[in-house]
């Protein structure tokens, strides 16, 4: 099994431009179980702590089936514990709930919401320790979440992988801003099973040193599903951005509509930015692009502002600003918005620009 | 799908083969024992009456092999190759080579006319000077003296290992080094022949080099070498044709290119691969493992790479540059189409080191039938190379929901002055545009046939001008029966 569960390298494509094998060193994550804790939760929400016997059958149901990558097997098989929520037929809940993780080692979600359910959901981080976090979300039919995650700066191996089944008519719209880890993996797994299924995703690095790596594989298995992709990255001292995003169109699924952008500014000779979007199209009548870029500010744009009378470093710094903002307005919720709109102008200070 | 645009598929499927190269020599061969071994390589090596550095330089690059595993990250299946179960060496009997063409064997120049490509006159009017390569050996070249005269070598490369060992020494595996890549090492062990061409400083090589190469004999692999130098200020265009019979096995084509470009020389090398690429059932077809790279060693150096992708089963074909120079440019240009069960996986990769280097990728994918196209490509900016720019531009056409179409671009960047730009789309042929063609009368097979033209129109654009009408059509043969 030691040969299953080995760490990827850098030999590992999907792991290219990771390499979590020498982030964690001989010690990789252990056997130990992180924790997770929800927040808040609002009446009518099922919580089962997975340390508990005798799961119900919709923790059965769904727990452990979606499939995931070689990191994600590890927490599955390693985690003691964890916490799986559902949220009930038509039950619209505004408060946004929290899910907290912390602690060192391996950890699981399960996170399941019925017909015609909405919600908003928010992760934290404890950010000190090695971290193995694996979630699985289960839309069914019409059911809609809107997820925001923050990953603070962190000195520790961050992976979490999420992976997602949308039915009929289901909508999945998430933000993840990431400031920086010793190496941060992001890893979405989004299959969109039903017709009418969509799944629109944004995303913010702002990185002042460390490494930050958003991975998404979006999978078109029907048609009439859509799916959107944002990700903008600020680059600096010597840290390192990457974005690989792979979307899938299945054979027969027609109409399927799916755009994907990356961009990445690097502000310093050190800083790199390793981007590969992926498009695997098996259908012919689809709408697919994608776009990437990476350079620095824009000449004309800091030119313009200058001759305002605008210092150079505000002229940046507003330039930056704007280049992110596309990316944050897309976060439905205000107070969330707010909240990373905060985390990412304190992450700008900290930013040579 | 429109009932006029079924009709039209059924139609036209009903027409079968097009593939008009797939005829057989009958001509008398002589051939290296079947399979692989060192024996194989000192066959090949004495054949050539190499010399002895030659022959080391070989059986190193074959040990090497042995080591070395099959890559398998392309998006491409094939049975496993037996590579026992073929002959690395095939040769029409009769040669040494001749002086004139009036001496070569008849039936060789029938073939050649077969193929278009007339070795006598009409390529004088054309002004397009030929080395033609027959299984693994080249059987003629024409307009050596002519190009002597200005000082450019154009010549089989066995004649220039033998000639010029100086020069071949010196650039041979500077590119693509013997210990590349899987078919790049079985190359380097077995290569049979290929073109040398060395074009002198400040030399504008005065009329379209090319080489025609040609698959007859059966059960056997095609292991060309090229390389082309240009020294300082120099500037050659050259372009690649292949084809190969019709047969029911898959035949192995591993061939490497090395392109060196020196200061402010400039090479602009043209493919157009028309190898037998299987019939409507998958059956036989090349299988077209190709290492193809430039160096742009010297400053404003520019390597310019133009390929039509047609046939062959299986094509795995990277032409790269590596950005050396100071202000060098490397272009990419790329129509890949792939009908019924083709497999094509097939892109670039632009190296960025030096200062202001510039590169442009386009690349145009089509695919038909049930046939899987992919694109990879590789922009790398390295922290020294101060303000480099890329732009790529990779778009997809799918005609029928059978088929795939891929991209997959690594993009990586360590210096903040470059600049790198990505767009793809992917699309089918927009049923108002065929609605607007049948209109006006144009059927439905030249309607595919103009629009698909039209999509690549900004690659056939680079091709050399005698050759980009043969292009046109043939990206037009090459999607028949593939309507819908």
């Amino acid at each position: 099994m030691t040969a299953a569960l080995a760490l990827p390298t850098r030999r590992v494509e999907e792991w290219k431009y990771s390499d979590l094998a020498r982030a964690l060193g001989d010690a990789g994550f252990g056997d130990a179980s992180a924790r997770v804790s929800a927040g808040k939760v609002p009446a009518g929400v099922d919580v089962f702590d997975l340390d508990e016997p005798n799961r119900p059958d919709w923790v059965k149901a769904h727990y452990g089936k979606l499939g995931g990558n070689s990191v994600s097997a590890v927490s599955l098989a390693k985690a003691r514990g964890g916490i799986a929520l559902r949220i009930p037929k038509g039950k619209i809940i505004e408060d946004v709930l929290s899910l907290n993780f912390s602690g060192e080692g391996h950890v699981r979600a399960l996170l399941v919401l019925e017909e015609g359910a909405a919600l908003t959901l928010s992760e934290e981080f404890g950010a000190g320790e090695a971290r193995n976090a694996g979630l699985e979300i289960v839309l069914a039919p019409n059911a809609r979440l809107d997820h925001v995650r923050v990953s603070p700066i962190s000195d520790a191996v961050q992976v979490e992988e999420i992976s997602l089944t949308l039915a009929r008519d289901a909508v999945y719209r998430a933000h993840f801003a990431n400031f920086g880890a010793k190496l941060s993996r992001t890893e979405l797994a989004i299959a969109l099973n039903g017709e009418g299924a969509e799944a629109h995703l944004s995303g913010v690095s702002v990185l002042s040193d460390r490494h930050a790596d958003v991975t998404t594989q979006v999978s078109h298995a029907v048609g009439r599903t859509q799916s959107t992709q944002l990700f903008k990255k600020v680059v600096s001292g010597k840290a390192q951005a990457v974005y690989q995003g792979k979307v899938v169109v299945a054979h027969g699924a027609n109409g399927s509509d799916s755009r994907q952008t990356a961009k990445a500014l690097l502000l310093d000779g050190r800083a790199e930015a390793d981007l590969k979007p992926e498009l695997e199209i098996f259908a012919d009548d689809v709408k697919c692009a994608h776009g990437a870029a990476v350079g620095d500010l824009d000449a004309d744009s800091l030119f313009y502002l200058r001759a305002r009378g605008i210092p150079e470093k505000e002229a940046r710094h507003l330039l930056i600003h704007a280049f992110l903002e596309d990316a944050l307005t897309d976060i439905a919720n205000a107070d969330l918005r707010e909240s990373v709109r905060g985390a990412v102008s304190d992450a700008l200070n900290r930013v040579s620009a | 799908m429109s009932s006029a645009a079924l009709e039209t598929k059924e139609t036209v499927a009903g027409l079968g083969e097009k593939y008009k190269y797939g005829f057989v020599t009958d001509i008398e061969m002589e051939r290296a024992p079947k399979g692989l071994s060192e024996d194989t390589v000192r066959y090949i090596s004495a054949k050539k009456s190499e010399p002895d550095w030659m022959l080391e330089w070989r059986l190193g690059a074959f040990r090497r092999w042995l080591s070395m595993k099959e890559p398998t990250w392309a998006r491409v299946h094939y049975p496993a190759i037996d590579y026992q179960d073929s002959y690395y060496y095939a040769a029409p009997k009769n040669t040494p080579k001749k002086q004139s063409l009036d001496e070569v064997d008849p039936k060789l120049l029938e073939t050649y006319k077969k193929l278009g490509i007339p070795l006598h006159e009409q390529m004088a009017l054309a002004g397009v000077a030929v080395d033609a390569v027959f299984d693994s050996v080249s059987v003629a070249t024409t307009f050596k003296e002519k190009l002597n005269e200005a000082g450019v070598i154009f010549c089989p490369i066995s004649e220039a290992i033998r000639d010029y060992p100086d020069l071949v020494k010196k650039y041979l595996g500077t590119v693509v080094p013997v210990t590349d890549n899987f078919f790049a090492t079985l190359n380097s062990a077995v290569f049979s022949d290929g073109t040398f061409v060395y074009v002198p400083k400040g030399v504008r090589c005065p009329m379209e080099l090319s080489t025609y190469f040609r698959i007859n004999a059966s059960e056997t692999g095609q292991f060309e070498r090229t390389l082309i130098v240009a020294d300082e200020g120099a500037y050659v265009s050259y372009l690649e044709g292949c084809t190969a019979p019709k047969r029911d096995e898959n035949q192995l084509h591993a061939a490497v290119v090395e392109l060196v470009a020196l200061d402010n020389a400039e090479i602009k090398y043209s493919t157009v691969q028309n190898w037998y690429p299987g019939d409507e059932n998958g059956l036989g077809g090349i299988y077209n493992f190709v290492t193809k790279r430039g160096d742009c060693r010297g400053a404003r150096s520019k390597i310019s790479w133009t390929q039509v992708e047609t046939g062959s089963a299986i094509t795995w074909k990277y032409p790269s540059c590596i950005l050396r120079g100071d202000e060098s440019v490397g272009e990419f240009y790329s129509i890949a189409i792939a009908n019924n069960y083709q497999q094509a996986d097939t892109g670039t990769k632009m190296i960025h080191l030096g200062k202001n280097t510039r590169s442009r990728i386009i690349s145009k994918g089509i695919s038909a039938g049930k046939a899987q196209n992919t694109y990879r490509g590789l922009v790398s900016v390295y922290g020294k190379a101060e303000n480099a720019r890329n732009f790529t531009q990779c778009d997809s056409l799918l005609i029928g929901g059978a088929c795939g179409a891929h991209t997959v671009p690594y993009i990586e960047s360590r210096n903040p002055s470059a600049r790198i730009e990505h767009e793809a789309t992917t699309s089918k042929i927009a049923e108002d545009q065929l609605f607007y063609c049948l209109q006006r009368g144009i059927g439905q097979e030249e309607a595919v046939a103009l629009i698909v033209n039209g999509f690549c129109k900004e690659v056939l654009q680079q091709l050399p001008m005698e050759f980009a009408v043969e292009a046109q059509k043939l990206v037009g043969i090459s999607l028949e029966g593939s309507v819908g």
